[in-house]
């Protein structure tokens, strides 16, 4: 049979029980059964192949660009696996349809079970790692599903829990090693990586990879400091424990192991990790089977126990070691399979697995009594039973076998953990069948039905046959050795036999069962010892692990996320200080090209000042009018450092921002508290000042860095320059840039200037209408008001100068295109002019006279600024593009017209309509606070007689 | 030649044109009444146009001298942003109308964001870049602020636009720099000044800048500190939009930047990008452990995805761009059904986020938990998933350039990322019965994404639906 149909058959079987439900449990298992069957067959019929030494292969390209195919093999490794994962498999089969209760959801757990059969087929025989990847996790999922099947036991939970975390990360940390060993080979398929054993011993990333991979390999197979979880698992019900908890998913490390023997094994590393922690959890698994008194839980640890024997001997790295490795694998299957199933039936008879409250089953359970005792005595190493042979045969290469120098450091540990198998084999005999009939068990315990004890006894059948006839395995177990070995060693030529003379290991074995009979008459005083002697509780470790991994994430992140910006600011501003720093020290340093200007008098004035008003601002930011002066001083240090380096434009740009950004926050102040609460703590005050200082100085330094250094490329500003006046006509390249190079720009800008001002204008209409409204109408202010709102000298004056200022602006835009100046700047300096009329004459007084509504004059300039873009599309040019000429009309000279400063005039009235917009929208506040609105230009005008009613009332008041 | 051009940038400027009359229509007529069918018009019409670009023809088309490109790599990146925006406008309807949260700007707002998405990936010049960049955010901005009389929904608002706006400033700069170095906003145009003349130091500048803008963007590490609390804050739907769209808009933004404009320089941003990446997957699933809300929770794990999907990008080859593309169209179909979920979880009415609400869950609804389980498993990356595979694309691509480190790290980033995951799948299978805390019914279209992402996450594992194939076209056409 194809090796697709045996992967695909449970899988695609798996929804039949599901579905079958309703059709009855028998029905339900029958179909099970028969899908098992016909993957097991299939199996079969691929035996003669495997046996001839030949390799089946089967292949689709799944994913060829991720180098995913899905590509199988058979050979004797894979082949023995499957037998075992479907033979015992079956036999699971048969005995949970008897095992389950009719409480049960069958097909649920038949879904289940079959997916994981599926899956462990696809592990396998698989000749992808990633292929095997995706089956190793669906095992993991699989499995919690199973696990997880009795969801009211509470003591379930923990162990799903730990399954799951600890297989499912393990399986994860994989990914990295099949990465590695893909990335080495240059290729994902198992056949062509088992050839490359030298390329990849002698890569550097040799140690990760195997590192990667036996964290997979480590946390499937309950190995050691990983084993904790497989006990507590243990809550799962039994058919699942002895399917997956002994016979299959476990192994699925082993296998891999041996899988990937002919290519990793052999080195120091793969020699001491594995051998140290194989010896480790052998010897821990087997005295905490000891003194385990749920009988589950005792086979369980040795279950752990005999897996990290195994992983022993596929550690020594010797041939002989992977024979008696596959040979136990076997075994193992056999004896604990059965174990389980047995201790499945006392369960399911006696209602309790309790050692403590069983004994004297030898009479009731006969049946159960027979297949349990030879299963255990298997375990234990007693001859004529299977499991004396691979027991002796790992007690041999562990004679052979040196670890950390010592020779006799692995025979020893080794002996003493066969000794405590032994042991708890002979406990488990002891207490549970032999002693007198107790009369309080749970229930009235007696042999089940042939449905329960039939599957055990068929695996007992194989304990008894091949320990007392074990050439009947010989030829079998050196078939599997020899694939598993592959090129990299030969078979050995040991045969197996009973009796191999007086050997040291025979020695060993016999000290093992004989002190496990001692042990047993010892049992109560060194139980009473093991309760007393404190001990690490797996559970309470890894929930504490848990727990702690929790709150130092917490520790660690909270500090960083706490919500506050000032926190994210100062984090941003350290990284880069820190990275930039790295960048200095790591990176290379250009030479100086350039040489400090002399420093003179007048600018280190200047730069004193700036200096000064700035740290000023800092500490006196809390006076918010101190420090809006202070602002005030900076932007003018600013626009004077423009002036000293030769930028008249800038600066004037500058300048005339400051003022009218100024005015307005003057408005905008009148509304606030004179001073800032104080928020944060002295400590936290200077730290904060620390950060700053240093984000300060990181910022010197770079700018200091690049004054000496002159770009490596040209700058742009040269095209400029020189294009200037050949392309724009106008000498002011900063303007020419502004109106012409990159006009779309300004268009797009003074668009965003005009919505931006009917923001704030609707801003401030809804905010009147809401509730603010009212706290404006019902403010008092702070301080007494001045008697006189409108001076009169002020008045005169802005009146006075208003027509000065609109021929500044006239001027300044008209010779923008060629000179400092320009539609921006004068638009800027007109918004003064009519700012201070309305400042010293009142917003009554003032609007009364306007002409033009700001939304108006805005659209205007847009409108303005748009036409003359598209203007340029008559003379089939893209849109604006500008043009110039000369004209002369007498008396005045030669002057030039540009398009662009007919485009200069729509900024021009964009950015005085968006300025006196925000500024009246801010004076509506304004006004509604401070009753009643003026009329008059003045408070005290000569040509009238009467007083101004404001000043009226507030003399009746008495202020 | 303009009309030409126009017929590039149909779809954007369609969009476009139906958020405003759309805009105009619910102005005019009933307000929030109108909300709802605006929600189904305007999914309808995304769905409309993903199906248009996705059919529309090969080959690399430009508009308006080179600021627009309409290549494979634009269109893959815009099927998916189009499409996850209307799953998950529509996943927001039910969820809104029963908050009172569903205003009729609410399509209007994600249609023009998704425009600026569109622009984004699109971007052949600076300019571009930004006008498409900032007409996304500002969109954003106002959406996550939705809740106007939640402080916390207002908060988020607040810091998502002054740290965009941050960011914007910080890509601006760079944008000018390079423009300053190169004399040209056009990323060909730039490409070929480095191509003649190296990159310069002050282009190098120009570059870092960039990149830390993008970053922003993106959420990765460390500029990511404004993702947790906007996810946290905003309403639950527009947590959802943010975790899905946006994110492929900004990483296919990233690499379009990088590639065309800067794909000369790959070990230049190659490193920077890595760094960037392997902060990311690591924060992000270190932090996502302490976390108990499952916004915020889905937030670190949106920065560790990020994560991932920029490993591809540093790899700076065809392989990881392809590998990006798809992890990102992966990584967007698990988010859209997770949401799905998270917006459905609710108590007596009132929306719950407290992973602890999850107890036990398996036991009232299994089907849902069942689904919810499959897809917690893809977004950690466990076989056979198809999250996994898209983990599995970028860990190669980045083996492939030789970033094995990078790779190592990622597989232990996703090893403790696996941990958070796996405790959401225990709480709801084997939590505690007396903590369990959800009731209520699935509304039938969450219902829908939920069980379609989950179904996807399965059936994917064949032949992830063909996308690898589309990606590696749509990356070599970026990549060349």
């Amino acid at each position: 049979m194809s090796l697709f149909i045996i992967v695909a058959l449970p899988f695609l079987g798996a929804l039949l029980p599901g579905l079958m439900n309703s059709a009855g449990r028998a029905a339900t298992a029958g179909v099970t059964f028969a899908i098992s069957l016909a993957a097991f067959v299939g199996l079969l019929t691929n035996l003669p192949t495997v046996l001839a030494g030949e390799v089946v292969m089967a292949r689709v390209d799944w994913m060829p660009l991720l180098g995913l195919n899905f590509s199988l093999m058979l050979d004797g490794l894979g082949f023995f696996f499957a037998l075992l994962i479907l033979g015992i498999g079956l036999l699971i089969i048969a005995y949970a349809r008897h095992y389950l209760s009719r409480d049960d959801n069958m097909g649920q757990f038949f879904t289940y079970l079959l997916l994981f059969q599926g899956a462990m087929v696809g592990i396998v025989l698989s000749n992808n790692i990633l292929l095997l990847l995706v089956f190793w996790e669906l095992t993991s999922l699989s499995s919690f599903l199973l696990i997880g099947y009795w969801k009211h036991l509470p003591e379930g939970r923990q162990g799903a829990r730990m399954a799951l975390t600890v297989t499912g990360m393990g399986g994860l940390a994989m990914i990295g090693g099949m990465l590695i060993l893909g990335e080495i080979v240059g290729s994902y398929d198992l056949s062509v990586i088992l050839q490359n054993r030298d390329a990849i011993q002698a890569d550097p990333l040799y140690v990760p990879a195997l590192l990667l991979i036996l964290l997979g390999c480590f946390t499937k197979s309950a190995q050691f400091p990983f084993h904790f979880w497989l006990p507590h698992a243990m809550a799962a019900p039994t058919p699942v424990s002895a399917y997956l908890h002994s016979a299959t998913m476990v192994k699925a490390g082993i296998f891999l192991m041996a899988r990937m023997w002919p290519v990793l094994s052999g080195t120091p590393e793969w020699f001491t990790i594995i051998m140290t922690v194989g010896l480790i959890t052998m010897v821990l698994g087997a005295v905490i089977a000891l003194f385990k008194h749920d009988l589950k839980a005792l086979l369980a640890f040795s279950t752990v126990s005999h897996l990290g024997l195994i992983t022993m001997l596929l550690g020594t790295g010797t041939a002989f070691g992977a024979m008696a490795a596959v040979f136990h694998i076997l075994n193992h299957a056999t004896f604990k399979a059965a174990l389980f199933m047995s201790a499945g039936i006392i369960d399911h008879e006696a209602h309790t697995r309790d050692i403590r409250r069983l004994g004297g089953l030898r009479k009731l359970m006969p049946v159960t009594f027979v297949i349990a005792s030879l299963a255990a005595l298997s375990m234990a190493g007693i001859p004529l039973l299977n499991g004396f042979l691979s027991k002796e045969m790992m007690l041999e290469e562990a004679n052979h076998t040196v670890l950390f120098n010592s020779p006799w450091l692995v025979p020893a540990l080794a002996t003493f953990g066969s000794l405590f198998s032994a042991a708890y084999c002979f406990r488990l005999i002891g207490h549970v069948f032999f002693g007198p009939v107790r009369d309080d068990y749970p229930a009235k315990p007696h042999d089940p039905g042939s449905g329960l004890w039939l599957p055990p006894a068929i695996l007992v059948v194989f304990v008894v046959l091949i320990g007392v006839a074990p050439f009947m395995a010989e030829p079998f177990v050196k078939l599997v050795t020899a694939s598993l070995l592959g090129d990299a060693a030969e078979v050995p030529k040991a045969y197996f036999k009973i009796w191999h003379g007086l050997v040291p290991a025979l020695y060993m074995s016999l000290i093992a069962v004989v002190g496990g009979l001692l042990m047993l008459l010892i049992f109560k005083p060194s139980l009473r010892l093991w309760d007393k002697a404190p001990r690490p509780e797996a559970k309470v470790i890894f929930e504490a692990i848990v727990e702690g991994v929790v709150r130092l994430a917490r520790a660690l992140i909270l500090p960083l996320h706490n919500g506050a910006f000032t926190r994210y600011a100062a984090i941003g501003a350290v990284v880069f200080v820190v990275a930039g720093y790295h960048a200095w020290t790591t990176g290379t340093v250009g030479a100086t090209t350039r040489t400090l200007q002399a420093v003179n008098f007048v600018s280190i004035a200047g730069w004193m000042m700036l200096v000064a008003a700035t740290v000023g601002m800092v500490l006196m930011h809390r006076n918010r009018l101190l420090s809006l002066i202070l602002i005030g001083i900076v932007g003018l240090m600013v626009s004077i450092g423009f002036v000293y380096f030769s930028a008249p434009d800038l600066a004037m740009t500058q300048f005339t921002v400051e003022v009218v950004t100024i005015i307005l926050l003057l408005l905008a102040l009148n509304f606030l508290p004179n001073t800032t609460p104080i928020e944060s703590s002295i400590l936290r005050r200077v730290r904060d000042a620390g950060v700053a200082v240093i984000g300060g100085l990181a910022t010197f330094a770079l700018s200091y860095h690049y004054i000496l250094r002159d770009a490596v490329s040209a700058p742009i500003s040269e095209f400029h320059v020189a294009n200037s006046y050949k392309g724009g006509g106008g000498t002011n390249v900063v303007n020419v840039i502004l109106v012409d190079f990159r006009g779309f720009d300004t268009y797009g800008e003074i668009i965003v200037l005009g919505i931006a001002a009917l923001l704030i204008y609707a801003l401030t209409e809804s905010l009147l209408s809401g509730p603010v409204r009212a706290r404006l109408l019902n403010r008092k202010p702070d301080q007494a008001r001045a008697g006189d709102k409108h001076p009169m000298m002020m008045v005169v004056m802005t009146r006075v100068i208003m027509p000065v200022v609109l021929m500044v602006g006239f001027y300044i835009f008209l010779r923008g295109h060629n000179e400092p100046g320009g539609g921006f700047i004068a638009g800027l300096i007109v918004s003064i002019g009519v700012v201070m009329q309305y400042m010293a004459s009142g917003f009554g007084w003032a609007s009364a006279r306007l002409r033009y509504p700001y939304h108006g004059v805005i659209g205007a300039g847009v409108l303005i600024a748009g036409l003359t873009g598209i203007g340029s599309w008559f003379v089939s040019k893209p849109f604006l593009t500008s043009d110039f000429t000369y004209v002369r009309i007498p008396p005045f000279e030669k002057f030039e017209l540009a398009t662009a400063a007919l485009f200069d005039l729509g900024v021009f009235l964009a950015v005085v309509g968006a300025v006196m917009l925000s500024l009246e929208s801010f004076s509506r506040l304004a006004r509604l606070a401070q009753e009643p609105s003026d009329d008059e230009p003045m408070d005290i005008d000569p040509s009238r007689d009467d007083l101004p009613t404001s000043l009226a009332s507030s003399e009746k008041e008495g202020v | 030649m303009i009309s030409a051009d126009i017929n590039v940038v149909l779809p954007e400027i369609l969009l476009a044109l139906f958020a405003m009359a759309a805009l105009l229509f619910g102005v005019y007529t009933g307000k929030d009444k109108t909300a709802p069918l605006l929600v189904y018009l305007t999914s309808f019409v995304l769905v409309a146009l993903a199906i248009w670009v996705g059919f529309s023809g090969a080959g690399t088309e430009t508009a308006f001298n080179g600021a627009f490109i309409d290549d494979g790599f634009a269109r893959f990146a815009k099927v998916v942003i189009l499409l996850s925006g209307a799953a998950v406008l529509l996943m927001a309807q039910e969820y809104m109308l029963r908050q009172g949260l569903l205003r009729f700007e609410y399509p209007v707002l994600v249609s023009l964001a998704i425009v600026g998405m569109m622009m984004m990936v699109s971007a052949g010049d600076l300019m571009a870049l930004y006008m498409g960049l900032e007409l996304q955010s500002l969109a954003l901005y106002v959406v996550a602020s939705l809740r106007r009389d939640s402080a916390k929904s207002t908060e988020a608002g607040l810091k998502y636009f002054v740290l965009g706006a941050l960011s914007s400033g910080m890509l601006l700069y760079g944008a000018s720099l390079t423009y300053g170095y190169t004399g040209t906003t056009l990323f060909s145009g730039i490409i070929g000044t480095i191509g003649e003349e190296g990159i310069s130091l002050g282009l190098l500048f120009g570059l870092v800048f960039l990149i830390t803008g993008l970053a922003f963007k993106v959420s990765a590490v460390p500029f990511h500190m404004w993702t947790p609390d906007v996810y946290e804050g905003s309403p639950t739907p527009v947590t959802a939009f943010f975790a899905t769209a946006p994110k492929m808009a900004a990483m296919g933004l990233f690499a379009r930047v990088m590639f065309d404009a800067f794909g000369n320089a790959t070990h230049d941003w190659g490193q920077v990008v890595a760094l960037l990446s392997v902060l990311s997957m690591f924060l992000g699933a270190v932090a996502a452990i302490g976390q108990t809300n499952i916004k915020r929770l889905m937030a670190y794990s949106s920065i560790a995805h990020m994560g991932f999907a920029l490993m591809g990008l540093a790899a700076g080859t065809a392989g990881g761009v392809q590998a990006m593309l798809i992890y990102m169209a992966i990584y967007v179909t698990m988010n859209v059904g997770t949401f799905a979920f998270v917006l459905s979880m609710e108590k007596d009415g009132q929306p719950v986020t407290d992973i602890a609400s999850l107890n036990m869950y398996s036991k009232r609804e299994p089907l849902r938990a069942l689904a919810m389980l499959v897809l917690l498993f893809s977004l950690a990356g466990v076989p056979p998933m198809v999250g996994f595979f898209g983990k599995f694309y970028v860990l190669m691509a980045a083996v492939d350039a030789g970033y094995m480190w990078l790779a190592i790290a990622g597989v232990i980033a996703s090893v403790i990322g696996a941990f958070y995951y796996l405790r959401i799948v225990f709480y709801m299978y084997f939590g505690d019965e007396q903590k369990a805390g959800l009731d209520g019914t699935m509304n039938p279209v969450l219902w829908g994404f939920l069980m379609a992402s989950a179904a996807v996450m399965l059936v994917g594992v064949i032949n992830l639906f063909g996308i690898e194939g589309l990606a590696l076209s749509a990356a070599e056409t970026l990549v060349n």
